[in-house]
C-alpha cells in the first residue's frame, strides 16, 4: 500500500480530532468522581533546535574514500496537551535541512565553473530516478571544502573527485517528520498505555512507523515495569551512482549512450579505451525497496534509596529488506579500474590532492536482507548532595552481522543556583567490524556481501559535552499565556578514531500554558 | 552474551528486593536531573550516534525507521 506524505499528514491530523472528541466525553464522567491530580497539568511547548557539523575521510558513497562533509540543520516543536486528568496527547514535527558532501558524489562529475552550465532536476526515466546532470555541465559549478584547493580549470571535459562535493541534485534535502503519541493513565497511576503513529519523508526515504506501550508501577510507584512495541514500513527510492544508472538504463553500449556519450573513459594507465572494456557485471539492481522494522523493547526501574535509581533496557530488533544503500560504490581489488576526468590525478587517486579524477564504480553495497539486533543497557542516577548529581550509562550491543559494542556515558550535574545547572558530559563507544565490512578495493566479486562503509568498520568513538540548563518552577519571564519553564543549551565534540569527527549544538526552551504560579 | 544476560539475571534479583521510599521522601529523586529518561534535546546527539555508529537502542528511545544514509 502506498501512502503519500499528505495522507500520513492527514491521517495523524484525524487521530489528534479523534483523541480530543474522546477528550470531551472523559471529562463528562471525570465531573462526577472525586478530584484526582491531573496528569499533566497544563500545555507544555519544546522547542527544539539542533546544528550538527561533520568531516572525515571515508566517505561510503565513493567506495569508502573522500570527504564526508556534512551539515545539519533541525528545528521541531513538541505540543503535549493534557486532554483530561488521565490522557495526554503529544505532537511532534520537525524539519530538517542538510547539505552532504557524501551524498552530492551520487553523482559526481561536474565540468569546471568555467564551462556553460545546465540547470539540475530530478526526473525518471524508464522508471529509474536520475538527475539532469551531463556531461554538458549537468554538474554545475563546483562547491570546494574549506582547505581544499580549487579544481585545475580545463572548460569542457568533466571531472569528478571523492574529495569534493559536487553540486549533484542530492547536494542538499530536507527531512520533514510527523509524529503523535497517545498516553493514558488509570486513576491510581499505577498503570500508563500509549499508542503512537509516525511518518518521515526525505528525497531518498520515506518511514512510517506506529506502536503501543504498557507500563505498570509497583510497590509505592518505587518499582517501575514496561514494555513497548514499535514497527516502522520504510521505503527507499532506488538511486544509484551515475554510471550504473546509465548501464540500468541503455543495457548494452551504455559506455557511448547517455551521459557517457562522448566522454572519454580511462584506464589505469590514464589511456582513453575505445572498447566497451567498463562493464559493471557486480552491479545488480534492486528488485525491491522496503526496510521493515520491529522492535520489542523492556524496560524496569527501581529507587534503591532516596539518592538511588536505577533502570534496565532490554531491546530485540528485527530489520528486513534492503538494508544496505543503494548509492554506496563497491571497488573490487579483482577488476581493473576505470575513471572519468583528468588522466594526470589518477597515481594520486586516494589522495586529497586529486582534485580531477573519478574512478568508475564495480557495484553497489549489497548486505543481507534481515538483521536481528540486541542491545541491553543500565542507567544508573546518583544524588550526591545538593550540588552534584551523578548520571550513569552503560550499554552492550550483540547483532547476527558479527557487530559488538559497548557504550558508556556519564554526565555530572553541578547546581550552580536554583536556576542554574551546568553539565559535563563524557561519553564512551566502541565497536568491531560487521562480517562484511572491507575497506576500499578489498572486496573481491566472488564475495557475496560487501560494504565500504566505516559506520560499519571497526572504531571507538568519545564524545566530550557541556550543557548548561536554566529552570524557572515559577514560570516568571512571560510570553501572552505562556511561561518559560527551562532552557537547555548544549555543545557537544565527538571523534571517532578512523578520522572522523562532529560538532553538535542543541538548543531546548520548553514554555508552559497557563496562569503565573 | 550469557555472561551479560546472567548479570542482568542478577541485578534484577537484586533489585526487587530494595525498600520502598515513600513519595514525601522523594525529593530528591524528583529532581530534574535525576530522570531516568533522555532530555528532549538529546535526541538529536541520539539520531547522529546512531548513523555513525553501528549499534543503536536500549536506552529507551527510537530504535529503527530512516536510513542514516547521509
Amino acid at each position: 500500500m502506498q501512502l503519500s506524505f499528505s495522507s500520513l499528514t492527514s491521517l495523524l491530523i484525524l487521530c489528534c480530532i479523534c483523541a480530543t472528541f474522546q477528550s470531551g466525553s472523559a471529562q463528562i464522567i471525570d465531573s462526577s468522581k472525586v478530584y484526582k491530580k491531573k496528569v499533566l497539568e497544563n500545555t507544555e511547548i519544546d522547542l527544539l533546535m539542533s546544528l550538527y557539523k561533520q568531516d572525515g575521510i571515508h566517505s561510503p558513497v565513493n567506495g569508502g574514500i573522500g570527504t564526508e562533509n556534512l551539515a545539519d540543520q533541525t528545528a521541531t516543536i513538541i505540543v503535549s496537551i493534557p486532554l483530561n486528568a488521565d490522557d495526554v496527547l503529544t505532537v511532534d514535527a520537525g524539519i530538517s535541512a542538510y547539505t552532504s558532501a557524501s551524498s552530492s558524489n551520487i553523482n559526481p562529475f561536474m565540468v569546471n565553473s568555467s564551462a556553460p552550465l545546465k540547470s539540475l532536476s530530478w526526473s525518471k526515466i524508464n522508471g529509474i530516478i536520475t538527475s539532469g546532470a551531463s556531461k554538458g555541465g549537468g554538474g554545475g559549478g563546483v562547491v570546494v571544502n574549506p582547505g581544499y584547493p580549487v579544481p585545475p580549470a580545463t572548460p569542457g571535459i568533466p571531472t569528478g573527485t571523492p574529495w569534493l562535493a559536487s553540486t549533484g541534485a542530492s547536494h542538499s534535502e530536507n527531512l520533514k517528520n510527523l509524529s503523535t503519541n497517545y498516553s493514558h493513565s488509570s486513576d491510581d497511576r499505577n498503570l500508563i498505555w500509549g499508542s503512537n503513529i509516525s511518518i518521515s519523508d526525505e528525497f531518498t526515504y520515506k518511514s512510517f512507523g506506529f506502536g503501543g506501550n504498557l507500563t505498570k508501577l509497583y510497590n509505592d510507584k518505587n518499582t517501575e515495569i514496561g514494555v513497548k512495541g514499535l514497527v516502522f514500513l520504510d521505503k527507499w527510492r532506488s538511486i544509484y551512482p551515475t554510471e550504473l544508472k546509465e548501464k540500468l538504463l541503455y543495457g548494452s553500449g551504455f559506455q557511448t549512450s547517455g551521459y557517457f556519450s562522448g566522454v572519454n573513459i580511462l584506464d589505469q594507465t590514464g589511456t582513453i579505451i575505445t572498447s566497451n572494456s567498463y562493464n559493471p557485471t557486480g552491479f545488480v539492481p534492486w528488485t525491491s525497496n522496503g526496510r521493515d522494522s520491529y522492535s520489542l523493547s523492556f524496560f524496569g526501574s527501581q529507587i534503591l534509596n532516596k539518592r538511588f535509581q536505577v533502570a534496565l533496557f532490554f531491546d530485540l530488533v528485527l530489520q528486513q529488506g534492503m538494508l544496505s544503500t543503494p548509492y554506496h560504490r563497491i571497488y573490487f581489488s579483482d577488476k581493473p579500474r576505470y575513471y572519468i576526468g583528468i588522466a594526470s590525478d589518477i597515481p594520486n587517486y586516494t589522495s586529497p590532492t586529486n582534485l580531477g579524477v573519478y574512478q568508475l564504480a564495480d557495484a553497489i553495497e549489497t548486505l543481507p536482507h534481515s538483521r536481528f539486533k540486541i542491545p541491553m543497557g543500565v542507567r544508573m542516577n546518583y544524588y550526591l548532595n545538593e550540588t552534584f548529581v551523578l548520571r550513569s550509562y552503560y550499554r552492550y550491543y550483540y547483532d547476527n552481522w558479527g557487530l559488538r559494542a559497548y557504550t558508556v556515558n556519564l554526565d555530572l550535574p553541578v547546581k550552580l543556583s536554583q536556576s542554574f545547572t551546568l553539565t559535563p558530559s563524557y561519553r564512551f563507544y566502541s565497536q568491531n567490524q560487521v562480517d562484511y565490512f572491507g575497506p576500499y578495493e578489498t572486496h573481491v566479486s566472488t564475495e557475496k556481501y560487501f560494504t565500504s562503509d566505516y559506520d560499519l568498520s571497526k572504531f571507538y568513538t568519545q564524545q566530550y559535552s557541556l550543557a548548561l540548563g536554566y529552570a524557572d518552577v515559577f514560570t516568571q519571564f512571560r510570553i501572552g499565556s505562556l511561561g518559560l519553564k527551562s532552557i537547555n543549551l548544549k555543545y557537544s565534540h565527538f571523534d571517532r578514531s578512523d578520522g572522523l569527527n562532529a560538532d553538535i549544538m542543541t538548543l531546548g526552551v520548553k514554555f508552559v500554558d497557563g496562569e503565573k504560579k | 552474551m550469557k555472561k551479560n544476560i546472567f548479570l542482568l539475571i542478577i541485578l534484577m534479583v537484586f533489585l526487587s528486593s530494595c525498600v520502598a521510599v515513600k513519595e514525601y521522601q522523594k525529593v530528591y529523586l524528583n529532581d530534574p536531573d535525576m530522570k531516568l529518561s533522555s532530555q528532549e534535546n538529546e535526541r538529536f546527539e541520539s539520531t547522529f550516534q546512531v548513523y555513525r555508529e553501528g549499534a543503536s537502542g536500549a536506552n529507551g528511545g527510537k530504535t529503527g525507521g530512516g536510513c542514516g544514509c547521509n
